[in-house]
């Protein structure tokens, strides 16, 4: 019976375009939103894949990366001579003004490294030296700078080009690539003590320290460890991204817009498909109540409409998911809009389109319980 | 309740009974919308005949199919179709003895639009857990059978009337059931159709170990019956025994 079952469904052309276009439209609007969303979130984090440490220590204050408070310099002393750290650096890191050519400024994120051991370098360079970034003046700047930087030049601006931060020249020594970050500020590299030359002077200029654990000490329990001894906030690098992704999710209204947007495309879901497989079941009362008449349980027919909702459901599934793949295909490359789908995503799309369908076959499924097989004989 | 038999010592009083319905009344609906549609209805049907149920229009007769076939629950009195008390069964149990015994026919024909012929009249076998290769095969023997050989892959609507009604009556037929109920089968349909229906189903009924129950308005098929029962105001009023014009007047 249920090749029958599947053949009605196909057969009613309108219903199932009906069914699979609304379905695919809500897993579509869910995975694809949800995967903006994600890789909105991602941006806020992308200090953490930029410089990478397993151990951050910042300010106590402190809850987020993008939100760093400044410290003393003595800091970097005290987190290296905590029991459990193997070593202990500083690192620079604000948004500075550089100038462009035709004289308006923009912001660009300076990051300022250990001189000795160049602990935070950029994840890949494109081209030109890494180590070079020790000369005066100079700095490696990410993609983005390239692009932002390069305004009112004849050609983009490259290695051995200058440009002023803060009114004093900079040299670039390297380009590099970089994950972009969630206000869209390029990303220029330098020495820690270049960075201080360009910064305005401050009474506290560093910004975090970079540690690593002695081996035979987990991260955690070095972090922790550093907490204790100095009393500063140290963060693994898997706790500084979640307490980050929390704190926007707290304090922003993203989550909110994004939310409002993935519930609507439950609720498109469930209104298109519950009604269009409701009005579905209806016009095939007549057919239904034949077969119960001839025998078949509640039992049979109930599945027999389970099995159309799931049909209906899975197929608007792979379309809604596919399409969101290929959308973030497309955008990936670009890097605008934001995109991210953790296989999760897919998973919790799966759940949602499978409980409407169960919902919405439950619905015929009461509607054939409570029909009488007789009805077959009245006109 | 006036019972008009005229005694006959024909064959077909021999023939073993198939449903014996005893003071069976039902009524539907509550309060100022209730309506008593079965008031106590005596009614038997045999084997090997055809039996035809007339009377005016919400006298009970569809009611009355209804309940023999176990599609609706009665409220009082006793059916015993096959030695089968209705009356004592579960719902459950009805579904499973309806499924084996009973093959229905409606006015509407009720041929699912979607499927073809052959899916169309495999369904009875389907449903009693037979595998889809041999329901296919003997729905397009039964289908041959009926004239409808090289129909097999069209859809109902494309069929006049009188095919689509064969499709039905291959339908009920194609799981061997005991008992096959019809409901108006010919009143969809023009009087010379519906008289080679009629012949169809009289020949369907010349089965001993089978009995065909037809409820109708239609006194054009009076003729093809071997009994005949009248009802009125959800009584069966007369019974008319050895009709048999068939047999009376030979071929025509
Ligand atoms: N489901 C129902 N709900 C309420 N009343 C019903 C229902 N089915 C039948 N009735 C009533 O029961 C009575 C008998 O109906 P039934 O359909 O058995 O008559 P019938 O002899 O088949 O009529 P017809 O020749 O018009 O088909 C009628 O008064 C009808 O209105
Ligand atoms: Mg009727």
């Amino acid at each position: 019976m249920y090749h029958l079952a599947l053949k009605m469904l196909l057969g009613d052309r309108a219903k199932y375009i009906m069914l699979v276009g609304g379905l695919t439209f809500a897993s579509l609007l869910m995975t694809q939103q949800s995967s903006v969303f994600f890789g909105l979130l991602s941006w806020t984090t992308s200090h953490l894949r930029n410089m990478r440490a397993a151990i951050w220590v910042v300010d106590a204050k402190v809850e987020q990366v993008n939100e760093i408070k400044p410290m003393r310099d003595t800091d970097v002393s005290r987190v290296r001579s905590v029991n459990g750290v193997a070593w202990a650096v500083p690192l620079f890191c604000s948004v500075l003004q550089s100038k462009l050519n035709d004289g308006n400024f923009k912001p660009i994120m300076v990051i300022g490294l250990d001189s000795t051991t160049l602990v935070g370098r950029p994840p890949t360079m494109l081209s030109g030296r890494l180590e070079n970034v020790r000369l005066p003046n100079s700095v490696i700047i990410d993609e983005l700078a390239v692009q932002r930087l390069s305004v009112g030049r004849t050609k983009p601006l490259g290695i051995g080009d200058t440009f002023e931060i803060n009114d004093k020249e900079a040299r670039v020594v390297g380009i590099c690539h970089a994950d972009r970050h969630f206000f869209g500020y390029p990303y220029v590299y330098t020495t820690y003590d270049q960075a201080l030359q360009f910064a305005p002077k401050m009474r506290k200029m560093l910004s975090v320290v970079l540690a690593e654990p002695t081996p035979g000490w987990s991260v955690e329990r070095s972090a922790r460890q550093i907490e204790k001894e100095t009393r500063l906030k140290a963060y693994t690098e898997e706790e500084f991204f979640w307490s980050t992704i929390w704190w926007y999710f707290r304090n922003t209204g993203i989550p909110m817009s994004f939310g409002t947007t993935i519930i609507l495309g439950f609720i498109v879901g469930v209104a298109v498909a519950g009604q269009t497989f409701y009005s579905f079941v209806l016009e095939n009362l007549r057919y239904l109540g034949a077969l119960k008449a001839m025998g078949a349980s509640n039992g049979l027919l109930s599945r027999m409409l389970m099995l159309q909702a799931l049909t209906v459901g899975l197929i608007g599934y792979g379309l809604g998911v596919g399409l969101s793949v290929m959308f973030g295909y497309a955008v990936l490359g670009k890097g605008q809009p934001p995109f991210m789908m953790p296989y999760q995503l897919p998973l919790f799309t799966l759940m949602v389109i499978l409980f409407i369908c169960i919902l919405a076959s439950l619905l015929g499924i009461r509607k054939i319980y409570k029909l009488e097989a007789a009805v077959v004989f009245r006109g | 309740m006036v019972k008009e038999t005229t005694e006959d010592p024909s064959p077909a009083n021999a023939h073993a009974l198939a449903v014996h319905v005893r003071g069976v009344s039902k009524t539907f609906g509550t309060g100022e919308a209730r309506t008593h549609a079965l008031k106590g209805v005596d009614f038997d049907a045999r084997l090997g005949e055809m039996l035809v149920i007339v009377g005016p229009s919400g006298c009970g007769k569809t009611t009355l199919l209804s309940v023999i076939a176990g599609t609706l629950e009665f409220d009082g009195g006793e059916i015993d179709v096959f030695n089968t008390p209705l009356h004592l069964l579960k719902p459950r149990d009805i579904t499973e003895f309806r499924k084996r015994n009973v093959g229905f026919i409606f006015q509407q024909f009720n041929l699912i639009p979607t499927l073809n012929l052959v899916e169309n009249v495999s369904v009875p076998l389907l449903i009693n857990g037979v595998r889809r290769p041999a329901a296919e095969k003997k729905a397009r023997a039964l289908l041959e059978q009926f004239g409808l050989g090289g129909r097999e892959n069209d859809r109902p609507t494309m069929l006049s009337g009188g095919q689509q009604q064969r499709v039905a009556i291959a339908r009920a037929l194609v799981h061997e059931p005991r008992m096959v109920i019809c409901d108006e089968p010919t009143s969809a349909l023009d009087k010379e159709t519906g008289a080679r229906i009629m012949e169809l189903l009289r020949d369907i009924a010349r089965h001993p170990d089978r009995c065909v129950i037809v409820v109708t308005h239609d006194n054009r098929v009076f003729k093809y019956a071997d009994r005949m029962t009248e009802m009125e105001d959800g009584r069966v009023q007369r019974v008319h025994e050895s009709l048999n014009y068939y047999d009376q007047e030979g071929e025509h």
